[in-house]
């Protein structure tokens, strides 16, 4: 685009170029999902003939089959328990911590906001054989405790970290007034600073949940030796057809299409919030 | 602060003496724990009384089970509440609510020793010789303590002074920060303070073995790399490792040979089990790369070419999509809703879709289409062909990265203001020189904190390589997930963990400097 300096010639084919590097980049995003959607209509056979754009006979048993594997039930069951109770874990926890370190003057707040940003970098692939260990001492092993423990090192530190940012960007004068009303700290932070955080709130959670869900190296670490507390991830990974001992294609990508709806339907909701907290970070540095 | 207001002390009410009293014997006790659980220790005694034994296996079994941050915050914890203590009975204001505060979480932790005595009691009961006095000393404390907040919470007045306000705000703060601590104690500082302890040992999961001390060996197996050059054999002189007789080609010339490299060097060679990792054939000598581990330098070597080659495409095409959205257009927001659907998806469901359109015939979706342009002859196994696996394993994190680094740099070509190219327009400054000389530094901020994040994440990627790969080709943390779970090797995964670490923190360090990223 920004080589062409003829300027003429810039206007005449400007807006035929733009929308085609439009399309273009929707094709690039959306392609694999379409894919997605159209080899789980096929039939298992139909998925092993050369590729075609649409499905000869399209077909839900794919989706039906998907949803008798108990496997892939059960992750799907598992995955909204790990993530809601380490989600909620974090707001709860998180939004104290964030409230002190975005409003509260202390010694060692400026240790603490680096360990925070610190963790919210941490790799957790470091720790894994440590907590292996805590998980496998404390009894937790091959079950859904072990990830809703291990959980708050990804959800945590994040949540901590983007609701600091909220709580630092409102006005001072609220709590002076509530201060001057005569309510203490608690009560000016659960009646006045959380009401307005709301919206921040349901931002972070959404992020932190989409992290939550889409964890694997832990899920499948702790759950090996017990199908039954697998994830939603690992189920997708690990996925074995009931009938055919080929590979089941086809009722992959259903269980695909299944575990994508529900996060496509949030991002189309929830877009402009999604790219506010996530940018919130990145642009102010 | 109350130093004016001596005159007014008199006598220490009883009460106080008994409250300060109780957090003094509440420091001291804690001591005392850590001091005769330790003393008692029967690994650590164990470990002393073995057949030669030496000060490494003692620290070590010390270390394995209790670790340096768990005696620390004890001791650190004990000689708080006696100075607290101490305080109290001087009747400092500020002393008793902090003393408050501490008995409230004191309380928690009684409540919940309390709570997992009792239940260890009733599953297995007779277990713990213990019970009785523990839970005598446990209701006890709670007693005592549940007594003392109350009395300081009625009887403020007892004590000289009146609280400060930054007193009040940084104890509220430590307050509100106790909990999120204490999580990251656990599921992170603690877990990382044993990877690094294990990594010192010979430790395996499911093994008899005694567990020993190896100090630094595990690093030294998993980075020992040595290079060398060895000769190109010559007819007619003794080279070790080169055959008596040279092979010749059907021309009768002789075939270009070199020794292999565990028969030309030393023994040294052999007894630490160096392979080679890669060999590099100059005209008369070939220079050899040999590593101990070859699997791990192999991996290390595999998510620095990934992480290299899907981050600079990921910037670039970002930054090109970028540039492109930055405009007014109508669909604009469901264009943005549209980019961020591959960032949501799960690595894994995205490793499985690009699975099925990289199928290596042409029922795969990409090898269909590149052999029907005509830019393959016929379809590429791209996930079993060693020279193309991590080529195909870039383009799926190109794919499923870059909306979002798209995303982030559209955030920061839309604060710089448009003023300035207004003025470059007006000044004739083409396009092209807009971009380098206004776009590209104003944005540096914006890029330089994309590129930490995505690098950091490239370096410990796993799903896509465990997904797509298995055991083919290895990240570094396939790696440790292999040693660790399928191999049980506990102590060596632990290395393996401890040395991503420092890895990823030598990244985030050059980054920081090279790039001057503000944290704040």
């Amino acid at each position: 685009m920004n080589q062409s300096s003829e300027f003429s010639l810039r206007n005449l084919l400007g807006r035929i170029g733009f929308w085609f590097l439009i399309l273009l980049i929707l094709f690039y995003t959306l392609f694999p999902f379409y894919w997605a959607f159209v080899s789980s209509l096929k039939t298992e056979n139909e998925v092993f003939q050369p590729a075609t754009f649409f499905p000869e006979n399209p077909t839900v048993i794919n989706y039906e089959s998907a949803f008798q594997n108990t496997q892939f039930t059960q992750g799907l069951l598992n995955s909204t328990i790990v993530s809601s109770v380490s989600v909620g874990l974090a707001l709860v926890v998180g939004s104290f911590a964030a409230y002190a370190l975005g409003r509260l003057e202390f010694r060692g707040k400026t240790l603490m906001l680096y360990a925070v940003l610190a963790m919210t970098m941490f790799p957790q692939i470091s720790i894994l054989s440590g907590l292996f260990e805590i998980v496998r001492e404390s009894g937790l092993f091959g079950q859904l405790s072990s990830m809703i423990l291990t959980y708050p090192i990804i959800t945590l530190p994040f949540t901590v970290w983007t609701l600091t940012s909220f709580f630092k960007g409102l006005p001072a004068e609220l709590e002076q007034a509530a201060l001057v009303d005569g309510a203490n700290f608690f009560q000016t932070f659960y009646l006045i600073l959380l009401p307005l955080t709301a919206p921040a709130l349901v931002t972070t959670g959404l992020l932190a949940f989409i992290s939550a869900w889409n964890e694997y190296l832990f899920a499948l670490t702790f759950t090996t030796v017990n199908p039954s507390a697998q994830t939603v991830t690992v189920a997708i990974a690990l996925f074995s057809g009931r009938i055919s001992r080929q590979e089941p294609i086809a009722e992959i990508m259903a269980a695909s299409v299944v575990v994508t709806v529900p996060l496509i339907i949030l991002v189309l909701v929830f877009q402009r919030r999604i790219v506010e907290g996530l940018t919130a970070g990145a642009v102010k540095g | 602060m109350d130093t004016s207001l001596s005159t007014e002390r008199n006598q220490t009410p009883l009460i106080v003496a008994l409250i300060s009293g109780l957090f003094i014997l509440l420091g001291i006790g804690a001591l005392a724990w850590l001091g005769l659980s330790i003393y008692n220790d029967p690994t650590i005694a164990a470990a002393q009384s073995a057949e030669g034994s030496s000060n490494g296996s003692v620290i070590l079994s010390f270390l394995d089970t209790y670790g340096i941050i768990l005696p620390v915050l004890v001791i650190a914890i004990g000689l708080y509440l006696i100075f607290l203590g101490i305080r109290i009975n001087a009747r400092r204001i500020t002393a008793a609510v902090w003393g408050k505060q501490v008995l409230l979480w004191l309380l928690i932790l009684d409540a919940y020793l309390l709570a997992q005595t009792l239940g260890n009691e009733l599953s297995a009961p007779g277990t713990y010789q213990n019970f009785l006095p523990a839970l005598l000393l446990l209701i006890g404390i709670g007693i005592a303590g549940l007594a003392s907040l109350q009395w300081l919470n009625a009887n403020e007045t007892a004590f000289i002074g009146s609280e400060t306000l930054s007193s009040r705000s940084s104890r509220i703060a430590w307050n509100l920060l106790i909990p999120t601590i204490v999580i990251l104690i656990i599921v992170a500082a603690r877990p990382l303070e044993q990877t690094f302890i294990a990594s010192l040992t010979d430790e395996r999961f499911a093994s008899n073995q005694p567990v020993n001390f190896v100090g630094f060996d595990n690093y030294a197996q998993l980075l020992g790399v040595r290079i060398d050059v060895l000769p190109q054999c010559v007819a007619g002189q003794t080279i070790a490792g080169c055959p008596e007789v040279l092979e010749t080609d059907e021309t009768g010339a002789p075939i270009t040979t070199f020794p292999r490299a565990r028969n030309y060097l030393d023994q040294s060679y052999s007894d630490l089990r160096f392979r080679e990792v890669s060999i590099i054939t100059l005209p008369n000598s070939q220079v050899v790369l040999s590593a101990r581990d070859r699997d791990f330098i192999q991996a290390i070597g595999n998510t620095l070419y990934f992480t290299l080659f899907s981050v600079s495409l990921e910037l670039l095409l970002g930054l090109f999509i970028a540039l492109v959205i930055n405009s007014k257009f109508p669909g604009r927001g469901l264009m943005r809703a549209a980019m961020l659907v591959p960032w949501a998806i799960p690595t894994v469901v995205s490793a499985r879709l690009w699975e099925i359109m990289l199928r290596d015939n042409t029922s795969g979706v990409i090898n269909s289409a590149l052999v029907n342009v005509g830019l393959l002859e016929r379809p590429l196994a791209w996930l079993t062909n060693n020279d193309t696996q991590i080529i195909a394993l870039i383009l799926v994190d190109v794919w499923k990265t870059t909306p979002f680094m798209a995303l982030i740099l559209l955030a920061g070509l839309q604060i710089i203001p448009s003023d300035i190219y207004e003025a470059a327009d007006v000044d004739g400054a083409s396009k092209v020189r807009q971009f380098f000389s206004i776009t590209l530094p104003l944005l540096r901020p914006t890029i330089a904190i994309a590129l930490v994040f995505r690098t950091l994440d490239a370096i410990r990627v796993f799903d896509v390589f465990q997904v797509l790969l298995e055991r083919r080709a290895l990240s570094m943390a396939t790696y440790n997930y292999e040693t660790l779970v399928q191999s049980q090797q506990f102590g060596y995964a632990s290395a393996i963990g401890v040395t991503i670490f420092i890895i990823i923190l030598v990244f985030t360090v050059i980054y920081v400097r090279a790039l001057g990223v503000n944290t704040e």
